[in-house]
């Protein structure tokens, strides 16, 4: 993959956590967290796993880590991981549909959630806040795949 | 047997780049090894945020410019420039002493409250919302553009009470860690009340556990820091018991909501020189 479709990924990728953190003021009020920047890089990985692979997800995920984490590797590690899981899958992925891959996409955005309150903020560890971030997170994925899906056919 | 499908998975790849972003994650949760790089973006990211503000701002300037009719532009130019000039002289002059105002308020209530005068006034560059209404981490950033050299460790008050302390400078900035922030601990008293209280990790909320057969308050009692810990200043109020929550049958949780908003302050000051009143 050229490195200028790499910064359009990383782009939408900046974007989506950009978003989680100004919307996320407001829907932590009502124990939602938002998780669309984790959703769309989740989404590349799905929708082109061939173009993005290890190297590329690591440094996606120092990229988020220097601009939005409180610590370097947290975004790194995830991102690693849920590239790799979705790399293993990928095929089975394709037979999915789209309840079942929102259901997969969300329980892994609540996993990156909970993992980042255990980690970082265990006094404010919820499993209210993880519930209904999975129920809305995978409402959000629909859009988002079908989003995501629009702008890479236009873009690749 | 029935054959896997080939995938793009070169595990030793996804293996060494899981076990860099663990030693990362290890090296930065344990020593903080990364946090001069990201204080170093904290502090790009706050310059972005204020030259995009205002590249914005003369934008919408230009844009509301245009949309004025031409005739009128050049009929009344002279006239409008010359009421312009007054109007943005007046507005600067009118915030400019609103400032000093407010700052000379600020001043005198720290000077009456603090009885030294060996304190430094900034205004805030940002506070770390995106962590404050979720998580642990409450942190707020101060604009220090003479770069007035701030030690670690230096209590931080705000409004008519302290809010916090000193953590690090960067760039012109000074990131002040609160007193809700869950690795803050305050020496507090209230009557024969003693401890060190932690913040909750919550919004002006900080907490000790104390052994439920020595606690002698009510709900409501007013709580003062005890400056035990050598860094704040004994007998400041800072804020009030708002809740008392059993944990065992012998221990008890203290809640103290806290006197000042840090939200709705924007001015701080920090207390340069050690005084001799701790």
């Amino acid at each position: 993959m050229k490195f200028s479709n790499h910064l359009i990924v990383i782009s939408s990728v900046i974007f989506g956590f950009w978003l989680d953190d100004y919307l996320n003021q407001f829907s932590i009020k009502y124990s939602i967290e938002l998780n669309f920047g984790f959703l769309i890089f989740s989404y590349w990985v799905f929708a082109m796993p061939e173009k993005i692979q290890s190297l590329a997800a690591m440094l996606y995920g120092l990229a988020v880590d220097l601009f939005f984490s409180n610590v370097i590797g947290y975004n790194m590690l995830f991102f690693v991981a849920t590239s790799y899981i979705i790399h293993l899958y990928v095929f089975r992925f394709r037979i999915f549909s789209y309840f079942q891959l929102s259901v997969f996409f969300s329980g892994f955005s609540t996993f990156y959630i909970a993992f980042k309150y255990l980690l970082l903020s265990p006094y404010n560890y919820s499993y209210f806040v993880l519930i209904l971030s999975f129920l809305v997170n995978a409402i959000l994925w629909i859009g988002v795949y079908l989003m995501m899906r629009a702008f890479r056919r236009r873009i690749f | 047997m029935a054959r896997y499908a080939p995938t793009n998975t070169p595990i030793r790849n996804y293996a060494v780049a899981f076990f860099l972003s663990v030693f990362f994650l290890y090296a930065d949760i344990t020593h903080q090894t990364f946090s001069p790089l990201r204080g170093i973006m904290n502090g790009s990211g706050l310059y972005i945020q204020d030259i995009s503000r205002s590249i914005f701002e003369n934008i919408s300037f230009t844009f509301s410019s245009l949309k004025q009719n031409k005739y009128l532009l050049q009929e009344n130019k002279k006239l409008r420039e010359q009421a312009l000039q007054i109007g943005i002289k007046d507005f600067i002059e009118k915030k400019d002493n609103e400032k000093k105002t407010q700052v000379s308020d600020f001043q005198e209530t720290l000077f009456s409250t603090l009885k030294t005068s060996d304190i430094n006034v900034f205004k805030i560059a940002s506070i770390d919302l995106r962590n404050y209404f979720c998580c642990s981490s409450h942190k707020v950033f101060l604009h220090n553009p003479n770069k007035i050299k701030i030690e670690k460790n230096f209590s931080v008050f705000a409004g008519t009470s302290y809010v916090g302390q000193t953590k690090k400078t960067f760039l012109n900035f000074i990131e002040v860690i609160l007193l809700s922030d869950n690795e803050h601990v305050l020496p507090i008293k209230s009557d024969l009340l003693y401890c060190d209280a932690r913040g909750k990790g919550k919004p002006m909320l900080i907490s000790c556990k104390f052994d439920k057969y020595d606690f002698k308050n009510q709900i409501g009692d007013i709580v003062f820091t005890s400056g035990l810990g050598g860094i704040f200043l004994k007998n400041i109020e800072i804020g009030f018991i708002s809740e008392v929550i059993p944990i065992t049958s012998d221990e008890i949780e203290i809640v103290i909501t806290l006197k000042t908003n840090p939200l709705e302050e924007n001015f701080y000051g920090i207390i340069s020189i050690d005084t001799n009143e701790i």
